[in-house]
């Protein structure tokens, strides 16, 4: 259905080629986004002047709070919404002109996931391969049979796991080149987390793209490539994910045998004392200072370490402290 | 309306039922396609009075509006247009799809109307003429295209279902009592040409559907899919 006067800037491919060609040095990236806004209603600014770019084969993490912008990044890439200004193109078309094509090679699970009830899950997914054209049926079967899918049962009578489920394999089946995935594991059990992880890993190493949204830190830091951190519907940073490891704090709560002096701790690097209370010493500290805090610590007797990742609203704080102007 | 059909044979053999219907205000007489001329002891006269003149467009209607309005506004309400419409497919080809699948409906309750009503002939010896029965169900079928496509047109063109339902479902009662009473409220008059109920023609299985009528309403009803399908790319879809 592509329209034949397609303009494919610079004469590369567009996806639908050969997929040698398509993930050959010279192919556009997976995302771009020039200037993206999106105000609603006139005046809730829920993304601001976004300038992003992810590049063919990467997993990119997208972090940040609840109502930071995620979705509405998301629903622009899909063109289920209309930018108030800047363009988006997805594997080198823009979303506005040729959002049809773009969306041929993506797969969406979408946040809050809702399926036609009625449906079994086979017949679900069925309904949706009709509607998407071409799928890969042994990858869309392996999918199920890997993720444990329910398929014989009306969906209504799944639980949310299972729902998703269904929602992975269809976003999956049909080997996109592009995959975005808002919130993923929400309502998986660790089990599938894990066999959801490694299905990304996957998919990255096939050469396709992996655009994740997460709220949380630790779910995306172990598979994600790069990671850009949304707040109040801007993009405050892109990092590898090494760096922000490096800056991603921990609460560490060390309970000595009894009292002790906790000014050491105060002059390691990027370590700070939050509170002591008797022999109980709160503080905060990067994962890179880990190593230091506890050789630091040990020359004490120690009764209790408990070390905790802190929630992204925190290193937020922690990090963005000079600029920061509420929520 | 197997009901209505079998009641004839009581009214066919009381001839005094014509003078008693004669009797009625004009209002209701108009109301009820009660013709100048017509025969209500006829089998087409009184399947006109009983099931043309209000039961069947009312029922008709009802579907075409709910499975007009479900269709779009409804699914997208449910949050399931999100996933649907994140494929690789027009928008104006989901609603135009959409479009089709309402006329469907509409196409089976006309025809099972039709069967029942061919069914019953025979039964309680109503006597209809074929064509006009036949012409009869076309208008029924395009006046429910019409509010059916409204009704998924708008729900395409704005997010509500609300006004999915309440758009299409004011205008079919406005346009209906224009119909029914334009002769006797003289100011309304003029304004008879915007209905699509007098545009159809009343008393059908007596006198047959206008044909041009019949087609007028058709075209109507394209235009306003169209719209829909033009409008529902102008806009953003509601998240779930």
């Amino acid at each position: 259905m592509s329209d034949p006067g397609t303009p494919l800037d610079d004469g590369v491919a567009g996806p639908g080629e050969s997929p040698e060609y398509d993930r050959s040095v010279s192919a556009p990236p997976a995302i771009e986004t020039v200037g993206l806004s999106k105000t609603y209603g006139g005046k809730v600014r829920a993304l601001v002047d976004l300038d992003l770019r992810v590049e063919r084969g990467e997993v990119f993490g997208y972090l940040g709070p609840n109502g930071a912008g995620k979705s509405t990044t998301i629903r622009l890439l899909l063109d289920l919404i209309r930018p108030t200004a800047g363009r988006v193109s997805v594997l080198g078309l823009d979303t506005r002109t040729d959002g049809v094509a773009s969306r041929r090679s993506v797969g969406y699970l979408p946040g809050d996931l809702r399926l036609a009830d009625r449906l079994t899950g086979h017949e679900q997914l069925e309904s949706l391969a009709r509607l998407r054209g071409r799928v890969d049926e042994t990858l869309r079967d392996e999918l199920c049979e890997r993720l444990g899918v329910i398929l014989d049962r009306p969906i209504r009578q799944l639980s949310r796991g299972n729902r998703q489920k269904i929602g992975i394999v269809q976003a999956f089946m049909h080997r996109p080149e592009l995959v975005v995935l808002d919130e993923p594991t929400a309502g998986l059990d660790p089990l599938l987390q894990n066999e959801m992880r490694a299905l990304l890993r996957e998919t990255a190493a096939d050469g396709s793209t992996v655009f994740l949204s997460s709220h949380s830190l630790d779910e995306v830091q172990h598979v994600a490539d790069r990671v850009g951190i949304i707040r109040s519907g801007r993009l405050v940073d892109v990092d590898a994910v090494e760096s922000l490891r490096e800056r991603s704090l921990r609460h560490v709560t060390i309970t000595f045998a009894e009292p002790i002096d906790p000014s050491a701790f105060g002059s390691l690097d990027g370590v700070r004392v939050v509170s002591v209370d008797g022999p109980v010493v709160r503080l905060s500290a990067p994962e890179t200072a880990m190593d230091a805090l506890v050789k630091s610590a040990s020359r004490h007797a120690i009764a209790d370490l408990v070390s905790q990742p802190a929630d992204l609203e925190e290193i937020f704080l922690e990090l963005y402290r000079e600029d920061d102007d509420g929520r | 309306m197997a009901l209505v059909a079998a009641i004839f044979p009581s009214i066919e053999s009381s001839p005094d039922f014509n003078k008693l219907v004669e009797s009625y205000p004009d209002v209701l007489k108009s109301l009820f396609g009660i013709a100048e001329g017509g025969d209500i002891t006829s089998g087409a006269g009184y399947l006109d009075v009983e099931l043309w003149s209000f039961m069947l467009p009312l029922l008709v209607l009802v579907l075409a509006i709910g499975s007009g309005a479900r269709t779009f506004a409804g699914e997208e309400d449910a949050g399931r247009l999100e996933l649907v419409l994140s494929y690789p497919l027009r928008r104006r080809d989901a609603v135009l799809a959409k479009g089709a699948a309402v006329a469907g409906e509409i196409v089976v309750v006309c025809v099972a109307a039709g069967i029942t009503i061919l069914v019953f002939d025979p039964l309680v010896g109503l006597d209809l003429s074929f064509p006009r029965l036949a012409s009869a169900l076309m208008s029924l079928a395009a006046l429910g295209l019409l509010f059916g496509w409204l009704a998924l047109a708008v729900g395409a063109a704005v997010p509500s279902r609300t006004l999915a339902i309440g758009i299409p479902a004011g205008a079919a009662a406005a346009a209906y009592l224009v119909s029914g009473l334009h002769e006797l409220a003289g100011w309304l008059d003029p304004f008879r040409v915007l209905s699509p109920f007098w545009l159809v023609g009343s008393s059908p299985l007596q006198k047959g559907a206008d044909g041009w009528g019949v087609l007028a309403v058709v075209v109507a009803a394209l235009v306003v899919l169209l719209a829909g399908s033009r409008l529902v790319e102008r806009r953003d879809l509601e998240a779930p």
